[in-house]
């Protein structure tokens, strides 16, 4: 989007959330639960949210981070709040919906959350060891083994991801889980003890610029890398299907203008000076939507990975 | 190279308002590592939001200043009421609280801030010899060396619980026990968590800490009376002496200074790992080469030496990982790292090369902290030492409300609490019935480690785990060093036998 456009679509945001400003906020501050514990991902992109939206309703924005159960416990807590905006949280998609999929005990109804709106997604690359001798996600395929991946946990989106990706390919692999964080799986690719790893571009970007990994696919519709595979060179354009979301949600039957506040002053946010300049050094693809395309996101991401119910169980 | 970006980060703390952060971050460091539950990582969790606002260079020497200051101030109570008041000092009370009952509480804290001090100063040191082979370094310990760390760590306990192995193998096994509840770390498995959704994450560190060194503590403490310094050992006197005595025998002791550096700054740098087990098998490790290791327990100088060193030198070590790959080597360069996040720079392979003022800014604040720390402690300690005083009507109800206070607030969950109270009775009667409570910590702390890279490793070598292992040059060392830790209390009983037989 160009920023002619953004400025634009903050103008028309403005206006359409004069009216409603005026009712909501009052002077109550608004919390904004971040289900993991301060400094990781989603608590960063809440923090760094939070004064540019505070500027934009016009009242304190305090992120309170309740961690626990697997990103599970602040969902709760949104879910038990009064349904008036004054308590709304960032959920990890699809996470939250690859485990309700498989069973676990949320301690929340997912479906029916009040989506206000999405912030930021990203999308997936595959990298190798710069000086592999692998160029292509064909060749990491015709290995004389399965293709040893590295990852965090067996629950984490990147993993369910490469489960469900490679499986569409046609290629079997074996997840090595247990990684501290996404960036030991990359280092776990330069010690040589896997032959690739599949993580948001975002992560693998550092690695790559630095000339330690280099990238074989992306998992995107276009292509982001000249010379490197995306989703449709590979053959496989529902790939580009994946990715992972940080969205702003509240409690069940929130009023309809609440919401429509809520969102628009997040719209206003993502568009700010403050947050566009951190996007851009973090290498964050920001990408507001509206609380009725992020509801509208929320079932086809729910859909899209009901196909995969066994492939995941 | 870094020797100009240190000079100017050293530049700018002194010319700069910095300072009067790095201050800020020495006393608060201070009081989060005196009070049991409360530690440096809580200390910096709660400090994230704060720094928001902060130029990213204060914000780091504010970090700075708690991260060298905790263990010093936790090292305070560990000595004065034998209750580590962060993790890492649990080793620090074997011999420090002895001390302290003899009425030597002065010697004690003098010889832990001078051994602080030092530790810290030397951690940093070889941190800074070995930034240019930071990425090989990391790039050598993968899952095989992790395990056989953590082997190494199980084989250390086994053979310092001295004249009780049965109790300790006991305590460790106990403590490998609680290391596998909740969701195996690989195939995410629930496991011994019988229902309870709080145990999904495995049992917490902290409360688990706090209640078994901090509650049990104090339990023990309520039931006997009186105050902790015997009355006889201190006649009547409130003088305190033997704070310089204290600090110099650290440089008398000097192999004994290197030696815990040394083990702490390694241990640093493994993440996963953190102070209490580098300052464990610095502590351990010091008695197994002494000469009269059964000294120890009792009031040996030479125990507090040893892991207040360590404690400080892993702070050098953790940065190892953070310098070569943005990645952190313990808990509290995590939420360093977190800090950096907030502030729009993103870690990574190239943190050195883009963000080298945030970078040597730390280690300056780290260096100048554990120094200050230990300044400002040796100037209180005359009066800290009246806590020894004190009718324990009065220590224990304060300790125990401040130590769950802190243990609710790093999470907010009541269930916390209540484990925390649940171990408090568990190391009360490890106390009544003589096992070893730092041996059920270090295995609690190296279970997960353990299991976890070996169940690694067997997916890397395709289930060839020896072969795999005796591949790779570290694996072998690694492996070396466990079976002589192993052997040799038994080759020096030998030894000492034939001493004593041709007489």
């Amino acid at each position: 989007m160009s920023k002619f456009l953004i400025k634009g679509a903050v103008a028309v945001a403005m206006l359409a959330a004069g009216p409603a400003l005026a009712e909501f906020p009052l002077e109550d501050k608004v919390t904004l639960v971040v289900p993991y514990s301060a400094g990781g991902g989603f608590d960063t992109i809440a923090r760094i949210f939070a004064p540019a939206v505070e500027v934009a309703l016009g009242t304190t924005v305090v992120p309170d981070n309740i961690p626990g159960a697997s990103g599970t416990r602040g969902g709760q807590a949104v879910s038990r709040a009064d349904a008036d905006g004054y308590t709304i949280g960032i959920y990890n998609i699809p996470g939250l919906n690859v485990a309700e999929i498989l069973g676990r005990e949320l301690g929340f109804d997912l479906s029916s959350v009040t989506w206000i709106a999405n912030l930021a997604q990203s999308k997936y690359g595959i990298a190798v060891v710069a000086d592999s001798p692998i160029q292509t996600v064909q060749d990491l395929c015709n290995l004389d083994h399965s293709i040893k991946l590295s990852d965090t946990g067996t629950n984490s989106t990147s993993s369910i991801t490469a489960v469900i990706a490679f499986n569409i390919m046609g290629c079997s692999i074996v997840n090595v889980t247990g990684y501290s964080g996404s960036n030991d799986t990359m280092i776990a690719v330069m010690r040589g003890e896997v032959d690739a790893t599949l993580k948001p571009i975002s992560s693998l970007a550092k690695y790559i610029e630095s000339g330690d990994l280099r990238l074989i696919a992306t998992l995107t519709e276009e292509t982001v890398v000249e010379g490197v595979q995306n989703a449709a060179d590979l053959g496989y354009p529902e790939l580009a299907q994946f990715g992972l979301s940080r969205v702003i949600g509240g409690p069940a039957d929130m009023p309809a203008e609440i919401v429509a506040t809520l969102s628009a002053a997040f719209q206003i946010a993502a568009a700010s000076e403050e947050v566009m300049a951190w996007a851009e050094s973090t290498g964050t693809e920001l990408n507001w939507l509206n609380a009725e395309d992020t509801t509208a996101m929320m079932a086809e991401i729910s859909e899209f990975y009901l196909q995969y119910e066994d492939l995941l169980k | 190279m870094g020797f100009d970006a240190l000079f100017s980060a050293g530049y700018e703390i002194v010319a700069g308002g910095s300072f009067l952060y790095l201050l800020a971050g020495v006393l608060l460091g201070l009081c989060f590592g005196v009070i049991p539950g409360l530690g440096g990582t809580t200390a910096l969790a709660l400090l994230i939001p704060v720094t928001y606002n902060m130029d990213p260079l204060a914000a780091m020497y504010l970090a700075g200043g708690v991260m060298g200051a905790t263990s010093f101030g936790g090292s305070i109570t560990a000595i004065l009421l034998n209750t580590p008041g962060t993790a890492p000092n649990a080793a620090t009370t074997f011999d420090g609280y002895p001390l302290a009952q003899q009425g030597k509480a002065g010697l004690a804290i003098g010889a832990s801030a001078a051994a602080s001090a030092l530790g810290g100063l030397i951690g940093l040191f070889t941190l800074l010899l070995f930034i240019p082979l930071a990425k090989q370094i990391v790039l050598s310990f993968g899952p095989s060396e992790f395990f056989l760390l953590t082997v190494l760590g199980l084989t250390a306990i086994a053979v310092s619980v001295r004249g009780k192995l049965l109790r300790g193998l006991i305590a460790g096994c106990v403590g490998l026990i609680f290391a596998f509840v909740g969701a195996d770390a690989i195939s995410g498995e629930l496991r011994f968590t019988g229902g309870v959704g709080y145990l999904w994450d495995g049992i917490p560190l902290v409360p688990t800490l706090t209640g078994m060194f901090a509650i049990s503590q104090m339990i023990e403490l309520a039931l006997k009376g009186g105050s902790v310094a015997d009355a006889e050992a201190t006649p009547g006197s409130m003088k305190v002496t033997g704070v310089w005595a204290g600090v110099k025998s650290v440089f008398t002791h000097w192999p004994v200074l290197l030696r815990g550096s040394f083990i702490g700054t390694i241990i640093g740098a493994i993440p996963g790992l953190g102070g209490t087990v580098a300052s464990f098998l610095a502590y351990s490790s010091t008695v197994q080469t002494d000469k009269d290791p059964d000294s120890y327990g009792k009031g040996n100088i030479k125990g507090v030496i040893a892991p207040e060193a360590a404690n400080n030198a892993k702070d050098g070590g953790s940065l190892i990982p953070t310098i070569a790959f943005g990645i952190p080597g313990s808990a509290e360069t995590a939420l360093f790292l977190g800090i950096l996040v907030l502030h729009g720079i993103d870690p990574g392979p190239a943190i050195l090369l883009y963000h080298e003022r945030e970078i040597y800014g730390l280690i300056v604040a780290l260096t100048l902290s554990a120094v200050g720390a230990s300044l400002l402690g040796l100037l209180l300690s005359r009066y800290l030492i009246l806590i020894t005083k004190v009718d324990v009507g009065v220590v224990v109800p304060v300790v125990v409300a401040i130590s769950l206070t802190g243990v609710y607030v790093l999470d907010g969950r009541m269930a916390d609490v209540i484990l925390t109270l649940v171990m408090g009775v568990i190391g009360y009667l490890m106390i009544r019935f003589d096992y070893p409570r730092l041996t059920l910590v270090i295995a609690l702390v190296l279970g997960e480690t353990a299991e976890k890279s070996l169940h690694q490793v067997q997916l890397i070598s395709d289930n060839q785990v020896l072969a795999y292992m005796f591949d790779r040059p570290i694996s072998v060392i690694l492996i070396v060093a466990t079976v002589l830790t192993f052997l040799l209390p038994m080759v020096r009983q030998v030894m000492a036998r034939r001493k004593m037989s041709p007489m």
